[in-house]
């Protein structure tokens, strides 16, 4: 027997989860896709459904301190038209899916979907956003690039729910790509976001993250570490190129193969490095 | 009301299409329907020893090749792909039988169940087994061949397509009495009625077919709902319940007919002062399992496969070639457009080879009216083809933009494309296999019905094929009724394809409205059964290829811009103009449509639709690895029509469905061609494609 609950308030929801092993439904645009069975059949469900997309306590975005707190099941298009967003996640959120999949789906969901594929993973991991996660015990923070460790797995406990995502709010000049098979309406092949902070020719604070080449996203704070301090002119594009290829690990599958992905993947990174060079990044 | 005919009306089906009100297929409600879900072949190719059905439930059966009461055959037009498979299974997901049962969930569960037991063979993918061979010649090129100074040869390939009708297949069959009544999304009603009556072996008048709303077809259901009325007439005759078959779409994309890849091999025969003394050219089609209407799609790749050229010695061979992958069939072109996508990048990269601007060397041998057909008939009608390119060119700033962006460095490129499509069934088929007959009458109170076999699956002929009656006769748009039809009550008109409806049934609509104006008496109930007669010139030889192959042609050029990102080798269509000489328009409106989608279609099989068959499967199952262009992937696209009546058609009109498709693919890839300054050979040019061209030949 599988049950569906619709709870009226957070802590109707989180009761729930100290008592059931839930699948969490928000916006459903991917759990709805995953468990279709055949038209004209209900979806089909092997353990509980909790429906946490109606929970106002859920749809906010504001900001602190801190940084900027978006609820759970605040959608991608009130993210796209707050004054609050940084321009780079707005940016990443207008080119997934259409319109319509915008008015239902969440970062939360994306982020627990946990696929490699997953566009907003991207800048989260490189601009170090957190996950709020609550149960019936409190609450705990953790980095969206912990959180997310492999292929459909999260460090989520059965009886926590993401409940907030808090964005931090970098001082970087952004290159962002998301190369899909068409313009809208489209998984990611390769995507590729790089994050630079540059004063008086010096490197003070240098980023990348590449999306749908590996397990998850990839974003190596050792390599980073290495270029911070340098002289944009002491940037060698080779030596850069050589550190991130072994990190950038794709497949071949029916929507792209492996050697597209990653000499794309390279392609972008190179490119991001001669902006640099060449004193700037525009996007 | 007498219409202007450049003015264009409402299409009949708009608003019960755009608010949802149309009733399709699946919407039908039937209470006591019960479910069939096929049972499909995990294997490519082998012996079918066995079925293990599992102990079945109250009212579930499984239905298989050992309940058909007449042949195990579907009637497409070869005789060679059963119902059922029976004693071998030749592709995987072939049909081995139907769960039938009244919850849908329970029927899916049975049929994971049932299991066969197997001798497998080794099974075949690649092009090497011809089961279709056709050869003609025009001239004495074996003779002019041997004389030639140089030669030059190329190699072209095109992939899968699939149709991505909106609507998925679906059929719904009950008795209405000792009748078996189907309403189903199809293109041919009669097609679905001849396979019904063949599979059961019985009488004519036990099967009625009624055509719902239909949501789109291509060809994608030309045939195949010919097979799902066959397996659900034998479950229905043992279990008499009302039955229904509704595809998912990704049952839809793995399972049904689609376009036929295919490989081109040309070969120009030179003289020594560089004139093409003549061509060489196989085609090669992957027909998949079981021919279908190979070997008329084949015969259509050939026909087409000079293009719009004329060279006066030709060899054309053909093959279709046995596969063990989902069998195919019908889809917008029908064979030609693999062919002229070919032609038309071999005459570009001729011209590159000698050293002479492509469009001078296209203009070279560009048909003329009066020119013999490389099947020895005559290009009869008035050709305009340097008008359309001209205006085309004109529209589009070609020549300018030809110039800049051969520049080093420029990422762009523009591609024109010159094309035709015969209309019609090829050869004498209208007179010999089809022989279509329009029924008209009148009752006592002067409102005129008349009946036609011809579906409107969102194309327009609803509208048109009243349209050309209500103004034939001069009389008011609400006194002529025009229903979709029921095989119950109309003669059979043909199937809605090879695009025949305007051209052969629009005319034959018009004659029929014309004799009945003639004979018109107010107040009294008249009938007339008007037989099709075509043209006196038509002669066709089938088995030799020779003769007039169609009534007339249309023909068209297209001109598309791209631009190109080397960083990610991703194409951007920047921009589409077209020029058409479809006879005259007679709903310009409706024209336009067939000019966006027919466009958009064929630029999708060229950069976009990748179907990759792996080990005898489909590896794009879904609408998100299938991606076709939507919206923001395509420019505005500009088209003009340039008038040229036909005089064997309704009001001059020829055909206009498949043209739109023939040229989107070669104007697209002659522009990438220049944008990524590399050569192009095979379709879909993906930019996975791109990267590899480019890196192999840096």
């Amino acid at each position: 027997m599988i049950n569906h609950f619709v709870p009226k308030n957070l802590k109707e929801a989180l009761t729930i989860l100290n008592k059931h092993d839930c699948y969490i439904m928000n916006g459903g645009t991917d759990l709805m896709v995953q468990k279709h069975v055949s038209t004209g059949l209900l979806p089909k469900f092997d353990k509980d459904v909790l429906y946490i997309n109606n929970l106002k306590e859920l749809d906010y975005i504001k900001k602190d301190e801190e940084g900027i707190h978006i609820g759970a099941s605040t959608r991608y298009v009130e993210i796209e038209n707050s004054p609050l967003i940084p321009n780079i996640y707005k940016r990443v959120i207008k080119e997934i899916a259409s319109p319509n999949i915008r008015n239902m789906a969440t970062i939360s969901g994306n982020i627990a979907n946990a696929s490699p594929a997953g566009d907003t993973l991207v800048p989260l991991v490189l601009n170090d956003a957190e996950v709020v996660l609550t149960s019936a015990n409190g609450e705990r923070k953790m980095k969206v690039d912990e959180f997310v460790y492999g292929v459909r797995k999260i460090h989520r406990e059965k009886n926590e729910l993401i409940s907030e995502i808090v964005l931090k709010p970098q001082e970087l000049s952004y290159f962002y790509r998301k190369v899909g098979s068409r313009k809208a309406e489209s998984i990611t092949k390769v995507s590729f976001l790089g994050g630079v902070k540059i004063e008086n020719k010096v490197i003070k604070d240098f980023r990348v993250s590449f999306g749908s080449v590996a397990i998850k996203t990839v974003r190596n704070r050792e390599i980073e570490n290495k270029y911070i301090g340098r002289n944009i002119n002491e940037l060698d594009i080779n030596e850069v190129i050589n550190d991130y290829a072994p990190l950038v690990t794709p497949i071949t599958d029916q929507r792209s193969n492996k050697e597209y992905r990653h000499k794309v993947a390279m392609n972008l990174l190179k490119k991001f490095v001669m902006d640099i060079k060449e004193g700037g990044i525009n996007e | 009301m007498i219409h202007q005919y450049k003015d264009s009306v409402k299409k009949v089906d708009n608003e019960e299409k755009m608010s949802g009100m149309a009733i399709f297929t699946g919407d039908i409600k039937m209470d006591d329907a019960y479910f069939a879900i096929p049972v499909r072949s995990s294997i490519s190719y082998g012996k079918l020893l066995k079925i293990n059905v599992p102990n079945l439930p109250k009212d579930y059966s499984f239905i298989s090749a050992k309940d058909i009461p007449g042949e195990n055959v579907c009637n497409i037009i070869a005789s060679d792909w059963p119902v059922f498979a029976d004693k071998e299974v030749h592709y995987k997901g072939e049909t081995i039988g139907i769960i039938v049962g009244p919850n849908k969930e329970k029927c899916l569960e049975l049929a994971a169940l049932v299991e066969c037991e197997h001798k497998e063979f080794e099974p075949v993918f690649e092009m090497v087994n011809s089961y279709v061979h056709k050869e003609f010649k025009k001239g004495n090129p074996d003779k002019v061949f041997a004389n030639a100074k140089k030669t030059f040869s190329e190699s072209f390939s095109t992939g899968y397509q699939e149709q991505i009708y909106l609507e998925p297949q679906a059929m719904l069959m009950y008795l209405d009495g000792e009748k078996i009544t189907i309403k189903a999304s199809m293109q041919c009603p009669f097609y679905i009625k001849k396979a019904v009556v063949r599979v059961l072996n019985c009488s004519e008048d036990k099967v009625r077919v009624i055509q719902p709303a239909v949501g789109g077809a291509f060809g994608g259901k030309e045939h195949y709902p010919s097979l799902m009325a066959a397996q659900l007439a034998i479950a229905i005759v043992k279990i008499k319940k009302p039955l229904k078959m509704i595809f998912d779409r990704k049952e839809d994309i793995t399972f049904t007919t689609k376009r036929h890849p295919s490989k081109t091999e040309i070969t120009a025969y030179l003289d020594e002062k560089d004139n093409i003394l003549g061509v060489k050219i196989h085609v090669g089609i992957d027909g998949g399992a079981y021919v279908g209407c190979s070997m008329v799609v084949l015969s259509r790749a050939l026909i087409a496969c000079n293009n719009t050229y004329t060279f006066e010695n030709v060899h054309v061979i053909g093959d279709a070639y046995c596969t063990n992958k989902v069998p195919s069939a019908a889809f917008r072109g029908f064979g030609s457009p693999q062919s002229i996508f070919a032609m038309e990048l071999f005459i570009n990269h001729l011209a590159d080879f000698l050293h002479v601007k492509p469009l001078d060397l296209r203009n070279k041998y560009l048909v003329k009216t009066g020119d013999i057909t490389p099947t020895n008939g005559i290009y009869r009608d008035p050709i305009i083809l340097k008008e359309l390119m001209d205006k085309a060119m004109e529209m589009s700033d070609y020549k300018r933009k030809l110039a800049e962006y051969s520049k080093p460095g420029s990422n762009r490129g523009i591609g024109m494309s010159t094309f035709l499509h015969g209309c019609g069934f090829t050869g004498s088929g209208e007179s010999t296999i089809i022989n279509a007959q329009l029924k008209i009458k009148k009752d006592k109170n002067d409102i005129v019905t008349f009946y036609t076999s011809q579906v409107d699956f969102g194309q327009g002929n609803r509208t048109t094929l009243k349209r050309i009656v209500v103004d034939t006769l001069g009389i008011p748009e609400d006194h002529v009724i025009y229903d979709a039809p029921d095989t119950d009550i109309t003669l059979s008109t043909g199937p809605t394809a090879a695009s025949r409806t305007i051209i052969i049934v629009g005319g034959l609509a018009a004659k029929a409205a014309r004799h009945l104006k003639e004979i018109w008496k107010d107040g009294e109930e008249q009938e007339i059964v008007e037989p099709y007669v075509g043209p006196d010139f038509i002669k066709w030889d089938e088995d030799t290829m020779q003769g007039d192959a169609y009534p007339g042609y249309a023909w068209g050029v297209n001109v598309v811009e791209v631009s190109f990102d080397p960083l990610t080798y991703e194409v951007n269509i920047e921009g589409c103009w077209s020029t058409y000489d479809v006879g005259h328009a007679i709903d310009e409106r409706i024209l336009m449509g067939q000019a966006d989608g027919g466009l958009a279609q064929a630029l999708g099989w060229a950069y976009l639709e990748k179907e990759e068959a792996e080990n005898g499967m489909f590896k794009q199952k879904t609408l998100s690895d299938y991606v076709i262009p939507t919206m923001v992937d395509l420019p505005k696209m500009e088209t003009a029509l340039i008038d040229n009546p036909f005089p064997y058609g309704a009001f001059g009109a020829k055909g206009a469905g498949e043209l739109t498709f023939a040229g989107g693919a070669p104007a697209f890839a002659i522009a990438l061609e220049q944008a990524i300054k590399h050569k192009v050979h095979k379709i879909p040019a993906t930019p996975e494609y791109i990267m590899e061209i480019l890196e192999n030949e840096d």
